[in-house]
């Protein structure tokens, strides 16, 4: 029984300067948080060499000189992990996840259960560089370390840097040199043990056996056994994935095509090692460019996409590059380019057999590919279920994700429930409204001009004061004729339609537009 | 026509309004409102600020508020989907008071349902209750939280109309009006065509109001931060909870009529129903209970009788004819004046509570004015000779003032006093008396923690935050919310930060919740209920008034305030203890006069622990002061106050005192006055006495003056008495330059001054605490130990004190300590048997007393074998409480060599059952395989476990490293030259930035020697800011300062020093 772990230090950091070589080797820091609780998220070693550390504030932290700043980037971080995993899947196809910790929402290592690859990959030590070596194929910075239990693995990955491989017998001894958190014990037990006096692992692992369940029950005796190297807990390999992704944050925004397909190769480049090591070969590509918003009110995301079938499955990125690039000069985003992920789909497809007696009900895995395909069509977060908001707000809604809706008996309409429904224009027609001693009298829109015969109103709403999203508006109902009347003979004109509308005043923009119509 | 608003509610709605009742006034005012009704949510706690500022620029004030009422379903909600759907509560009646028995109803029925709330806030009355209650008030429907509103919303128009029959056969059907709100929102609109139908089928008059929560609409965001506040929830996430709009403000005449154009009759009924609200605060019927006399007595001469008594025993003994002579006239003359003013009742009464005390041996001691009255001095209120000091009568009553004279009684803190206010309860019932309350309000760091939390900022932050807003008195320029929001690095140009600092501002000052005043009690004649209602305190079996004190003042109601001193308790131990342990009598009216070793050691300034002259500031002013005998400790008590400091008297006085300057008078005629005090004014019976003699001034008048000049100032009153001062002198033949000197001096002493009185009341017990520190060590440290919190240190300094005076301090040990710190019999060095302190049980941080009680029990039944012993005996002792009893080393005496790690090795089996399998087996504790304590970690375990140390001083273990940086010790510093550059260094006990001292910062460094004081000047205090507020160990470099053996350390250079990670104590900005 032996494993590997794979740790990366930093992970944040690294997953920005994997897709950013030019920064290896100089101090960086990574920002995070809405402004104004921006604090640095993670540093690298140079930046905290010259004083950076975590938590600080951004104001603080723009005191130190010669730093890169960069934001926070989730995406990157996950398809930088994912990358990492696949480094694992090189060796042995028994990876599992590395845990994510209380304090940080990102995992940062990969186990691997190397029992038997000694013939294939040679020793321990030769696997152990190995892994090293392809880690930092796809930009990575790692630690690694070999030992007989999973758990023993991660914790020498971590306390220790570089390579490190832990003979059969020996975890206790090198384990023990790390302190108790680095075993990442439970919190009470870290502090009943530091009352004890005993800082490090070997302090822990060296007291007697008998009187640790006494005092600590089984829960203790497992961490004991851990700090001197002996660990039980089997290895839950991961399934191996069905695409790879990887993402860029762009610094700032690309409007040409040349820097564009610079950061695409990049991208490209480490797809493509990565899919070299599984042996894998790009079937379909799909490139999605975020791009700047003009309005910067709207926080809507915009994107463009593309997806790309080779003719043939391949894994040249130069090739691949270029087919890229054919499509982008036929379709060019309309707006600089902020972000560009790039999702590719190994060859090998999926069949499934569909059962026999099934009902004819939307087969769920269809359901979502159709979903995707849906959404793929008509933008991300565009599909789902409109679930109304808490706010006096109008029309304010969220957009829930889409599952099937249990059959519901329908309920009977009741008297109460027959109110009049207003009919939104989407979006409210730009209009005018003229008044007279504070009071409505002329509606102009679409080039139409009407008196108002009855109103209502105002009925009055402002809200997120604090936020710079602050609205106010004022709400009339109004009678007027039918501002888009049907047409009819020359003879009934006389008698035209009236109709009940609901205009509104955007106070704070002063501007006056017609919501709907009542039915 | 004039509108009138009958329906607004103010910031005392409790986060359910945002203005002030002051700031409604004078809104109301520019609006050219000519009356306003103030109906805050189950209480009338804003009534009498309304009153006042209502008087004060002529607008008409009524009285009401909204009662929460079952019965008539609950408030109409929000829809159930929503996620802020909270719990309903019932509806409120909106009610107005017509007559003075309307008032009194209001009060009683608010009472009786307050009384019965288990939560506070929760509590409701039965139609019944206010049909039992209705006479003289009138009920309005209410807006979305009246009744309307919720049948309509609930059960539609008939369940509607069927409340509003039952609220007419309530009230009677004139005083009950359909109430018609605007806020623009059509769902209220639709409520309002259903009123409008209602008031017309039934026949009732509608009545427009704007159901006003703020004078003006911006302070519709204050409300929306209250909402979230009371709700606990972000501005971001509380959806519907917020307000709709900002409609809810204050509005002219001109607004509503054109609002209700279609319900003219609306407005016109406010003013018509305004004119019937006949009732204002002026007739409170506030009426001070009668004292009980024997048949044939008066309470005139029953209270002669108890003086006359009294004055024999005070006087009679003292065998000086004049003083006995001058005394008997003094009090012939109080008495007249009392008998005149019809006061006899409340001196009898309090004297009641004094004769109580005594029966109950509680140690009671009347302070402030009061201590001026012979009468009080003869009827055991006070314990200072008025005569024999000659002190002032008209500062305590006079005859011009019209007021309720002041007496505050100091009684022992905690059960003592406890006992007295239960007494006061008892003996005039339970709505016969009760506390008066405490308005808490926003202050900077309770502002910047609830805002912040409302909009979203997460904890750490607000945390840093808080941790950089000073509570102190003094508020520099920097020391205001852009600076701090700067220091803890937010964008003060980004809009919600701005947003944020800008609320924090406006939230200053506006009420919170309703406190209980630390000891005012009112009591009433009759029933206290139908005057002001009574709330239930959180204490249980306590009863709080809806007002505080200053408002209870300003409503003519008379107060008694029973305060808790803890050095009162402490010295009531130290009765206990010294006769016990020491074998001789003590009393402390007896105490031996003018000691001379006990005014040695204040001179010296030694005087950690001792009450009124501990302090930093006393400490420094002791060596110049140099008492030599009583009077001069009064100086010295009231001379460390803003008064004599703003007023620039401290300094000629010490000068004086000092012979460097001569005693001069502003004017000769005055040297009577200020003899005593070398020529500088330092009381405000000095003040009060010189107007008397420089502008002729009757006593009252001179009081007059001094209330004018105090903390309430109106410019017109002032101007006129200045004028009338000035007046005086120029008869007098004051020149002008005098006459300004003395009316500089008055201003300044009106506002902060001391009576003396009061200082020497308090002197009195300083040297009480002086004499016991200095002849009694042991019982006097664990008197002070066992009445924590008190004082300005901490218990870890009076311990470290108490040892460098060479009292052996033993640390806590199952085997030995009680939970009270206790004295014990040890040899000194010479083999004599000396007193010597045990810490308490009461220190185990964590420990419960009931557990305490039980482990002393069982060991005085026979002492414990060992840890598993303890545990078999005790069952009650927690894991936790093991655990830190063994780091603290009071198991150590449980085992041969046993040490703490041992103790803690055994306490994790032992804690841990075994199982029912093994429980009877005995088990053997074998001896641990840990370590024995380092002395760090023995410091870390003794703070973290106890607050303090009974062993060395922390500062020790790195003397000689310190030694080699040049680090001087504290008791080094006598010796060091004036002017020399020094380095000190030590724990920090106490930061302090007092009001007086311009930004300054003092702090006291502790070293095992003793104390050292550092200046900080502002500048500095500026670049170390985040040092010195939060390190616990500092280095200070400076020049030092020796003057009039007063030292201290100008600091230049302020450096953190990592001694040890011990959790000590500072005292900060007090």
């Amino acid at each position: 029984m032996a494993f590997a772990c794979l740790f990366v230090p930093d992970l944040p950091v690294q997953a920005i300067i994997r897709l950013e070589p030019e920064l290896q080797g100089k101090p960086v820091a990574i920002l995070a948080g809405a402004p104004p609780l921006t604090k640095v998220f993670a540093v690298n070693r140079e930046a905290r060499n010259l004083g950076v550390e975590t938590g600080m504030t951004k104001v603080q932290a723009e005191a130190f000189q010669g730093i890169s700043w960069r934001w926070r980037s989730p995406s990157q971080e996950a398809t930088a992990y994912a990358a990492l995993l696949d480094c694992a899947w090189t060796i042995s196809p028994r990876v599992e996840d590395g845990a994510t910790r209380e304090e940080q929402d990102f995992s940062d290592t990969a186990v691997l259960d190397i029992a038997g690859c000694e013939k294939l990959f040679g020793s321990p030590d030769k696997i152990a560089h190995d892994l090293r070596r392809v880690a930092s194929e796809v930009g990575f910075e790692t630690n690694v370390a070999v030992a007989r239990s999973p758990l023993a693995s991660v914790c020498a990955a971590q306390g220790f840097a570089g390579v490190t491989v832990i003979p059969a017998g020996e975890e206790g001894l090198r384990i023990g040199s790390l302190s108790l958190e680095a075993l990442r014990i439970p919190f009470e037990f870290v502090e009943t043990l530091k009352r004890w006096g005993k800082n490090t692992c070997a302090d822990f692992a060296g007291l007697p056996e008998i009187a640790i369940v006494e005092r600590l029950g089984q829960e203790g005796l497992h961490w004991w056994r851990l700090a001197r190297g002996a660990d039980d807990q089997p290895l839950i390999a991961k399934e191996f994935p069905s695409n790879f992704e990887e993402h860029l944050d762009l610094d700032s925004p690309v409007d040409l095509l040349e820097p564009l397909l610079f950061v695409l190769n990049r991208l490209l480049e480490q797809l493509c090692a990565r899919l070299r090591m599984h042996i894998l070969v790009i079937g379909e590509i799909k490139v999605t460019l975020t791009l700047e918003r003009n309005d910067s009110r709207n926080k809507e995301p915009l994107f463009h996409i593309r997806t790309l079938r080779p003719p043939v499955p391949a894994r040249d990125s130069k090739f691949l590059l270029k087919l890229l690039q054919l499509d982008l000069e036929k379709h060019p985003p309309s707006l600089p380019v902020t972000a560009v992920r790039m999702l590719t789909t190994p060859v090998k497809a999926r069949s499934q057999q569909l059962g026999l007696f099934l009902p004819l009900s939307p087969d769920p895995e269809r359901l979502e590919i159709t979903l995707a395909r849906i959404q793929n069509t008509v933008g991300e977060n565009r599909v789902g279920t409109p679930v109304l908001l808490d706010t006096h707000s109008p029309y304010a809604f969220r957009q829930n994700r889409f599952v099937l809706p249990e059959m519901k008996e329908k309920r009977s309409v009741t008297e109460k429930q027959t109110t009049a429904a207003l009919r939104i224009f989407r979006p409210s027609l730009p209009a005018n409204v003229e008044f007279q001693e504070g009071k409505p009298t002329f509606l102009s829109c679409e080039g139409a001009r009407r008196r108002i015969l009855a109103f209502a109103g105002p009925w009055r709403t402002k809200g997120d004061w604090w936020s710079e999203t602050a609205w106010a508006r004022d709400e009339w109902d109004i009678e007027v004729r039918t501002l888009r009347p049907k047409v009819r003979p020359e003879s009934s004109r006389e008698s035209e339609e009236t109709a009940l509308y609901r205009v509104y005043k955007d106070l704070r923009a002063k501007r006056w537009f017609v919501e709907g119509i009542y039915d | 026509m004039k509108f009138v608003e009958l329906h607004s509610a103010s910031a005392f709605s409790f986060l359910e309004g945002a203005s002030r009742p002051e700031d409604l006034v004078s809104r109301a005012k520019e609006l050219d409102l000519p009356a306003i009704a103030l109906v805050d949510r189950d209480g009338v706690y804003g009534s009498p600020r309304l009153h006042m500022a209502a008087k004060s620029v002529g607008v008409r004030p009524h009285v009401g508020a909204e009662v929460s009422v079952e019965g008539f379903g609950n408030r109409a909600g929000l829809p159930p989907w929503m996620s802020n759907c909270f719990s309903s509560r019932p509806v409120r009646l909106p009610l107005l008071v017509e007559s003075r028995t309307g008032y009194q109803n209001l009060c009683r029925l608010m009472t009786r349902y307050k009384l019965r709330e288990k939560e506070k806030g929760t509590g409701t009355a039965t139609l019944e209750e206010v049909a039992e209650h209705a006479e003289g008030l009138v009920c309005l429907t209410g807006g979305e939280e009246g009744v309307l509103a919720a049948s309509l919303s609930n059960k539609g128009y008939d369940e509607a109309r069927k409340n509003i029959e039952k609220l007419t056969a309530v009230f009677g059907k004139k005083n009950v009006y359909v109430e018609v709100q605007r806020h623009c929102d059509p769902i209220e609109e639709r409520r309002n065509q259903a009123a409008v139908r209602l008031a017309e089928t039934l026949d009732l008059p509608l009545l427009a109001t704007n159901g006003a929560r703020y004078a003006r609409a911006p302070e519709r965001e204050i409300l929306d931060v209250f909402t979230c506040i009371r709700n606990h929830c972000k501005l971001e996430t509380a959806g519907r909870l917020l307000e709709r709009n900002d409609e809810r403000h204050l509005r002219s005449t001109e607004e509503m009529t054109q609002l209700f154009s279609d319900l003219p009759e609306a407005i016109y009924n406010t003013s018509e129903l305004s004119a019937r609200l006949g009732y204002t605060l002026a007739e409170l019927g506030y009426e001070f209970p009668r004292y009980p006399v024997p048949d044939g007595e008066t309470m005139d001469s029953f209270l002669r009788k108890r003086t006359e008594e009294g004055f024999q025993n005070r006087y009679g003994v003292k065998k000086n004819e004049d003083l006995f002579e001058r005394a008997k006239k003094q009090v012939e003359r109080e008495l007249a004046l009392i008998e005149k003013l019809k006061l006899a009742g409340y001196f009898l009464i309090v004297w009641d509570i004094i004769r109580y005390c005594c029966e109950q041996k509680i140690l009671v001691q009347g302070r402030g004015s009061a201590a001026n009255s012979a009468v009080c001095y003869s009827l055991g209120i006070t314990a200072v000779d008025p005569v024999g000091m000659e002190l002032l009568f008209e500062r305590f009553l006079s005859e011009e003032r019209g007021e309720w004279p002041d007496i505050d009684l100091d009684l022992p803190s905690g059960d003592q006093r406890e006992k007295a206010i239960q007494y006061v309860y008892q003996r005039y019932g339970q709505l016969g008396a009760a506390m008066t309350a405490n308005v808490i309000t926003y202050r900077d760091r309770s502002a910047a923690r609830e805002v912040g939390k409302a909009l979203g900022f997460d904890q750490q932050t607000l945390d840093r935050l808080s941790s950089v807003v000073n509570s102190g008195e003094w508020r520099g320029p920097s020391d205001n919310f852009e600076n701090h929001f700067q220091q803890v690095g937010f964008d003060l140009n980004h809009p919600r930060v701005r947003k944020y600092w800008e609320l924090c501002e406006r939230i200053q000052d506006l009420p919170r919740h309703l406190g209980q005043h630390s000891g005012g009690m009112v009591v009433c004649q009759g029933q206290l209920d139908s005057v002001v209602p009574l709330e239930p305190a959180t204490m249980p079996g306590r009863v709080v008034v809806q007002w505080d004190k200053d408002d209870c003042a300003d409503m003519g109601i008379v107060k008694v305030d029973l305060l808790g001193l803890g050095m009162m308790a402490a010295l009531e131990d130290c009765l206990e203890l010294i006769p016990k342990h020491y074998g001789e009598p003590i009393d402390l009216a007896q105490l031996p006069p003018d000691d001379p070793p006990v005014y040695e050691t204040l001179r010296r300034a030694d005087t950690v622990g001792m009450f009124q002259v501990e302090s930093r500031a006393q400490m420094a002013s002791l060596p110049r002061n140099a008492p030599v005998k009583f009077y001069d400790l009064v100086v010295q008590v009231a001379i460390i106050r803003p008064g004599p400091i703003v007023g620039k008297m401290m300094h000629p006085y010490m000068r004086r005192r000092q012979g460097k300057e001569a005693v001069a008078y502003a004017h000769p005629s005055l040297a009577p006055v200020l003899k005593r005090t070398l020529g500088v004014p330092l009381f405000q019976e000095q003040l009060l006495r010189m107007a008397m003699i420089a502008a002729n001034f009757t006593g009252g008048e001179a009081e007059e003056l001094r209330r004018a000049m105090g903390f309430k100032r109106s410019e017109e009153r002032m101007h006129k008495i200045e004028a009338k001062l000035r007046s005086g002198m120029t008869q007098n033949g004051f020149s002008p330059e005098t006459q300004e000197e003395i009316i500089t001096q008055i201003t300044s002493f009106a506002r902060y001054g001391f009576p003396e009185s009061h200082a020497a009341s308090f002197a009195l017990i300083a040297y009480a605490s002086a004499y016991l520190k200095f002849h009694y060590l042991a019982a006097f440290t664990a008197a002070l130990l066992n009445n924590q919190p008190m004082g300005f240190y901490s218990p870890a300094v009076l311990v470290h004190d108490a040892q460098l005076h060479g009292l052996r301090v033993k640390p806590i040990g199952v085997l030995q300590s009680e939970w009270n710190c206790t004295i014990e019999r040890s040899r000194n060095k010479e083999g004599k048997e000396v007193p010597c302190l045990r810490i308490g049980l009461h220190y185990v941080r964590g420990l419960r007393q009931s557990t305490a009680e039980k482990l002393v029990s069982e060991r005085q039944k026979y002492p414990f074998e060992g840890i598993e012993d303890l545990v078999r005996r005790v069952p009650e002792l927690q894991k936790a409480e093991l655990v830190t009893l063994s780091e603290i080393g009071a198991l150590n005496a449980l085992g041969k060599e046993l040490h703490r790690r041992t103790a803690l090795w055994q306490v994790e089996r032992a804690a841990r059952s075994a199982g029912p399998l093994l429980d009877a087996i005995p088990e053997q504790m074998e001896l641990s395989p840990l370590q024995q304590m380092t002395d760090e970690e023995r410091l870390v375990a003794d703070f973290h476990g106890s607050g303090m140390s009974t062993g060395p001083h922390p500062m020790t273990y790195c003397r000689e490293a310190l030694s080699k940086l040049q680090v001087k010790r504290a008791c080094d510093l006598p010796r060091v030259p004036d002017g020399q550059y020094t380095r000190v260094a030590g724990c920090v006990i106490a930061r302090q930035r007092p009001g007086t001292a311009k930004g300054f910062v003092f702090l006291s460094l502790e070293d095992e020697t003793g104390i050292s004081n550092v200046i900080v000047n502002p500048d500095l205090y500026e670049i170390y800011r985040v040092v010195i507020n939060r390190e616990k160990f500092l280095r200070v470099e400076g020049v030092l300062q020796n003057q009039d053996h007063t030292i201290s350390i100008k600091a230049s250079r302020v450096l953190p020093i990592s001694i040890t990670a011990a959790e000590t104590q500072s005292h900060d900005f007090h």
